[in-house]
């Protein structure tokens, strides 16, 4: 019994699967207690401690959130479009779950076994093309909830968010472009491959990118200096009319959006996997193993710094007026971005040869 | 130059910079939040608590139930043989249903028997539980709580009786 389970585990479509179930629930938990930290940090940030009764350090506060939200009752509204009123808050948070399976997070730990890379799950070529294609179908969920709420100010909300997260799409995309430019390859994982060979992180050459990306990863995901869709208190958002756990798909789609862009964010800029003063590729010839494990708690690090990233702006900065995000996003970010677009096209091409 | 300056200003965004600096010095730093069951903060000595009263020094003068403007203090002088040799009250009622904490007893009172506690936390089940006579109301300042049969000079109710039939 147990040598056949152990030839089932060698096949590649049971460990693909297992590496989905392992993917999946590490992802959940740090979203769920993403938010646990959020709300402490900014408890931290105002000199106050942040939730810290239900269990040590508050740890169990995730869980009674969620059992609250879905205790409360869902309601849908009559004049709703009911099927797409359902289907919305799914089309937010999917997309971005999806997108986790891109990444690759350490070098290759190859089982004798079977010859699978096991850190990560669908290494494709053109990784970078689908995680923008997918954050850009995120846009869906908020639209969709927006119109099939019934009611015109869930309507002008989803209007708001879509322009926004369009807006700021492109500048988005086109500082990415200047990365995939310089590594000369859609897929994630030659990315960082190339960081490693050049011995030089993509954010000192592509600051100006860099700095745009951190504002644009800010705005795709409504976070608070752009967080005029939602709004927490003030703003009649999309999410008006949504009650119960399908109002916190729509946060859980927002947390995923925050965990997967900060994990996107130092693979493209900052090393991804790589170990910052050290020749990651020569060590791992020599120790594999312990490389690409040390190489995973580097690439955690880096995206925890950027989680902490979003948080520390969230409490910094007040909210922009919508006229100034969009003046923001059309006036100032796109001329910046599309002219280092053809700076670092024009370098690439007479000067790197 | 100037231009270059200001070039220079538009870049590193040095008015959101500063923020950002701000905003990390505050989470290191001491948090203003008590914890408060598990952690008391001491009170100003004036603080205006429950009254307790110390039946011993007490002289019966009933001058606090005449200050009370909620008329929530009885005093029971004992019988006037007692009187002579020990002037401790009777019975002493004091209702904390109706205290104020304006402190006009402690003010009136001439042998300081009277004074405002340190304790707030005076919520109960009961309304009854809120009527104190002279047994519930001896606190036992060390310990923190009340003495509640553990009277031995102050005479009982039973105790006075028997003194009056003697």
């Amino acid at each position: 019994m147990m040598s056949y389970v152990y030839d089932l585990m060698k096949t590649p479509f049971v460990l693909a699967l297992i590496k989905i179930v392992i993917l999946l629930v590490v992802a959940f938990t740090v979203i769920a207690y993403i938010t646990l930290v959020e709300r402490r940090l900014l408890g931290f940030f105002q000199s106050r401690l942040g939730p810290n009764r239900v269990g040590p350090l508050g740890l169990i506060q995730p869980i009674a959130d969620g059992v609250k939200l879905f205790i409360k009752e869902d309601t849908v509204p009559i004049h709703s479009n009911s099927l797409l009123f359902r289907i919305a808050p799914i089309f937010t948070f999917f997309p971005s779950l999806v997108g986790f399976g891109v990444l690759t997070f350490a070098l290759p730990w190859i089982t004798p076994a079977s010859k699978m890379h096991l850190f990560a799950l669908a290494d494709v070529d053109l990784g970078v093309l689908l995680v923008l294609s997918l954050s850009s179908l995120g846009i869906f969920g908020l639209m969709l909830g927006g119109y099939a709420s019934g009611s015109k100010y869930p309507y002008f909300g989803g209007l708001r968010a879509c322009s926004q997260m369009l807006s700021y799409e492109v500048p988005l995309t086109l500082s990415i472009i200047t990365v995939v430019m310089m590594a000369n390859s859609f897929r994630l994982s030659d990315i960082v491959t190339a960081q490693q060979t050049h011995r030089l992180y993509f954010f000192i050459p592509l600051i100006i990118s860099f700095v745009i990306y951190l504002i644009c990863m800010i705005a795709e995901t409504n976070r608070t200096p752009f967080d005029l869709p939602e709004g927490e208190s003030e703003i009649i958002g999309f999410h008006t009319e949504y009650s119960g756990m399908r109002f916190g798909f729509y946060y859980v789609g927002e947390y995923t959006n925050v965990v997967f862009l900060s994990m996107l964010a130092p693979a493209l800029f900052l090393g991804g996997y790589d170990i910052p003063f050290v020749n990651d590729i020569a060590l791992w010839q020599v120790y594999p193993q312990l490389i690409s494990i040390l190489g995973f708690c580097s690439y955690a690090i880096k995206s925890v710094l950027f989680a902490y990233f979003y948080i520390w702006v969230r409490a910094t900065f007040p909210r922009y007026r919508y006229d100034q995000l969009l003046k923001i996003g059309w006036l100032v970010l796109l001329p910046i971005s599309l002219v280092n677009l053809f700076i670092v096209a024009g370098i690439k091409l007479f000067l790197l040869k | 130059m100037q231009l270059l300056n200001k070039f220079l200003k538009m870049i590193t965004f040095p008015d959101l910079l500063k923020g950002l600096k701000i905003t990390t010095k505050y989470v290191s730093k001491k948090k203003i939040t008590e914890k408060y069951p598990e952690e008391k903060r001491s009170y100003p000595y004036r603080y205006r608590g429950r009254i307790h009263v110390t039946i011993d020094t007490c002289i019966s003068c009933r001058l606090c139930e005449k200050a009370c403007p909620e008329g929530c203090l009885k005093v029971f002088p004992p019988p006037r043989e007692i009187m002579k040799t020990d002037k401790r009250p009777a019975q002493f009622y004091f209702s904390q249903e109706h205290c104020l904490h304006c402190g006009m007893c402690v003010d009136s009172c001439p042998t300081g028997s009277i004074h405002h506690s340190h304790e707030f936390e005076i919520t109960v089940f009961n309304t009854k539980e809120l009527l104190f006579d002279k047994e519930k109301l001896p606190y036992d300042m060390l310990k923190k709580q009340y003495k509640w049969n553990l009277v031995e000079n102050v005479p009982t109710k039973v105790e006075v009786k028997k003194k009056e039939e003697v």
